[in-house]
């Protein structure tokens, strides 16, 4: 039995641009106190919709965040068109899908490269790792340069989309731009495999820990495709899958004394969502390359390591653009129209759901017959996963309670960061002091 | 080719004064022809993002809300050597960012513009609404002819 005594307190309380609090206390081996509070100030986006035009939530929830703005976009428009009854046509699915593909390869590789890429070096940021590591660091910028120009020809931005409108899309590219990306995202495969290369030789750093949980994310029924857009609510503790519009009876909401952020529970007393969960629910429709990637890191069906999420992360990023390829050849063989959208609004309440880049994200909205927002309601990735986060902890300090307490207070922050919690996009305000 | 000025605005524009980034670039946006050679961009909160859009530059003129210790509604104009960053990351999210780590890392790579110019405005007030307070929006034109004097020089 472990006698030590072990004092944490990573602390980063601003109750303008939040973080989440580490602390773990344990006295003679004994622990009294392990919590991940999460103190953010609460953000009431849903009732700045309430209101406004069902034509303009897409724009106004695209500044929830800066990270994920496309997919924020693409919930509120699938659960506007949801609620309306109003219908979109194939070519502006797929040029969606593509859209989001883009969000998903940004995110993935910043995850990887930026916040991962320094455990794995053993430094503190990104900024040292320039000089330790140049040409990774090189690589990985590579690909996120290519994943805002990719943003950048479909949303209109690389940040908060302008060409989202519920019906369609306001502007769609070119079909030579589309065979431009489509030569790009062929060329990056390379430096993908690059990237999982260097992770590869730095995976002994990734912690050897596990801990039985549920998974949850879309899937969809009967379909080839491993899902990020469209489907229903699957998880690995239950057959079958849940309507999009139901997702309150997965979610289940609740208050934690140590979080102002909202907690969830499902089967268990926790879930996690992210790209392990959409993994652990969609492994075997991964494309070729990716299923490749997975298997060099011996990740499989089931995984249970919280920590090789990031893993999962680079294999989704080479499917998104092997699938983006293909997704290309298939808007170019039909050739693309310009179509006009025409709808009107009506009375109704729905949900939409999409994957963003670190989980299932549900946006479920009300409108009165003219198409005002009467309610909204936002449930996102990160608070679905603080429960799960709480419970690794509980399994893994007494675990490593012998260890020194820099490398404890390493492998919970790693941890953490392997989830890439969303707990501060909302503000990013310059804080300085002047030198002279 | 790109541009090789660029203006960035920052922020977030559902956060009162913090939106006062994007607000100016907007506005800045509407003179966008007479400079040919500047792209005006509004950046919100991508975050890294900023090392995308700054780099392969000759100069770059960046506007964000910034606590300086200033009265609200000050405007300053600085480098990046004249300021300390004091924001405490917790490295934990790509969801928090500091743009003087961002250029730090970007002169690293070699990528940095020859020249950055920061335009900070001390904020009133940093909640939840769409507007700027009024202590802002009372100067918006004096920022404005600062930023695009900063344009001709």
């Amino acid at each position: 039995m472990s006698n030590r005594t072990v004092n944490i307190n990573v602390h980063h309380i601003t109750r303008v641009e939040g973080h989440g609090n580490i602390v773990v206390n344990a006295k003679n081996g004994k622990i009294e106190k392990l919590q991940w509070q999460v103190p953010e100030a609460p953000r009431f986006f849903e009732a700045m919709v309430r209101g406004r035009s069902y034509e303009d939530i897409q724009t106004i929830v695209s500044r929830i965040c800066g990270i994920c703005s496309i997919s924020h976009s693409l919930a509120a428009t699938k659960a506007v068109e949801n609620a309306t009854g109003i219908q979109v046509s194939e070519q502006a699915d797929k040029i969606r899908l593509l859209m989001h593909y883009s969000e998903q390869l940004q995110s993935h590789v910043l995850h990887v490269g930026y916040l991962a890429a320094p455990d794995f070096f053993g430094v503190p940021s990104v900024v040292p790792l320039v000089a330790i590591a140049p040409d990774p660091v090189k690589t990985i910028i590579g690909l996120h340069r290519l994943g805002n120009d990719w943003s950048n020809l479909i949303a209109g931005r690389t940040t908060h989309p302008v060409t989202l409108r519920p019906g369609g899309l306001t502007k769609i590219p070119t079909e030579k731009q589309l065979r431009e990306l489509q030569d790009r995202l062929k060329k990056s495969l390379a430096d993908l495999t690059v990237m999982a290369n260097v992770v590869l030789s730095v995976a002994g750093k990734i912690p050897q820990f596990e801990r039985q949980t549920e998974y949850v994310s879309l899937k969809e029924t009967n379909s080839s495709t491993y899902a990020f857009y469209h489907g229903e609510i699957a998880s690995t503790d239950y057959k079958g899958t849940v309507p999009v519009n139901n997702w309150k009876t997965v979610a289940n909401e609740y208050v934690s004394d140590q979080s102002t952020a909202k907690w969830t529970k499902w089967h268990r007393d926790s879930y996690a969502v992210g790209a392990l969960a959409r993994f652990n629910n969609n492994a075997d429709l991964l494309s070729t390359t990716a299923k490749a990637v997975a298997k060099m890191f011996g990740l499989k069906k089931g995984c249970c390591n919280p920590y090789l999420n990031t893993v999962a992360q680079l294999a989704e990023a080479v499917h998104v653009v092997e699938k983006s390829i293909e997704l290309i050849d298939e808007l170019l063989t039909k050739g693309l129209k310009s179509e006009a959208v025409a709808v009107s609004p009506k009375a109704g309440k729905a949900s939409g759901a999409v994957e963003a880049p670190r989980g299932i994200l549900f946006h479920e909205y009300e409108f009165d017959r003219k198409g005002n927002c009467m309610s909204a309601d936002m449930c996102i990735p990160t608070n679905q996963n603080h429960a799960n986060i709480q419970k690794d902890f509980e399994k893994l300090v007494p675990e490593i309670l012998d260890e020194p307490e820099d490398v404890i207070r390493l492998k919970l922050e790693m941890l953490v960061r392997s989830y890439d919690p969303c707990v501060s996009c909302s503000t990013h305000m310059l804080d300085v002091e002047f030198v002279r | 080719m790109r541009k090789p000025v660029v203006v960035l605005g920052l922020g977030n524009p559902l956060m009162a004064d913090e939106g006062i980034g994007v607000y100016l670039v907007e506005r800045l946006m509407d003179s966008a022809t007479e400079y040919p050679a500047v792209d005006f961009v509004d950046a919100g909160t991508g975050g890294v993002s900023i090392l995308y859009h700054i780099e392969g530059r000759r100069k770059a003129v960046v506007i964000d809300c910034a606590f300086m210790g200033e009265p609200p509604g000050a405007i300053r104009r600085f480098t990046p050597e004249e300021v300390r960053s004091t924001k405490v990351l917790a490295h934990q999210s790509l969801h928090e960012a500091d743009l003087m780590r961002i250029i730090a890392m970007a002169r690293q790579l070699g990528e940095a513009p020859d020249q950055i110019v920061i335009f900070g405005i001390q904020p009133e007030r940093v909640e939840l609404g769409q507007d700027l307070s009024r202590t802002l929006t009372e100067r918006i034109d004096e920022y404005i002819s600062m930023i695009l004097h900063e344009l001709e020089s």
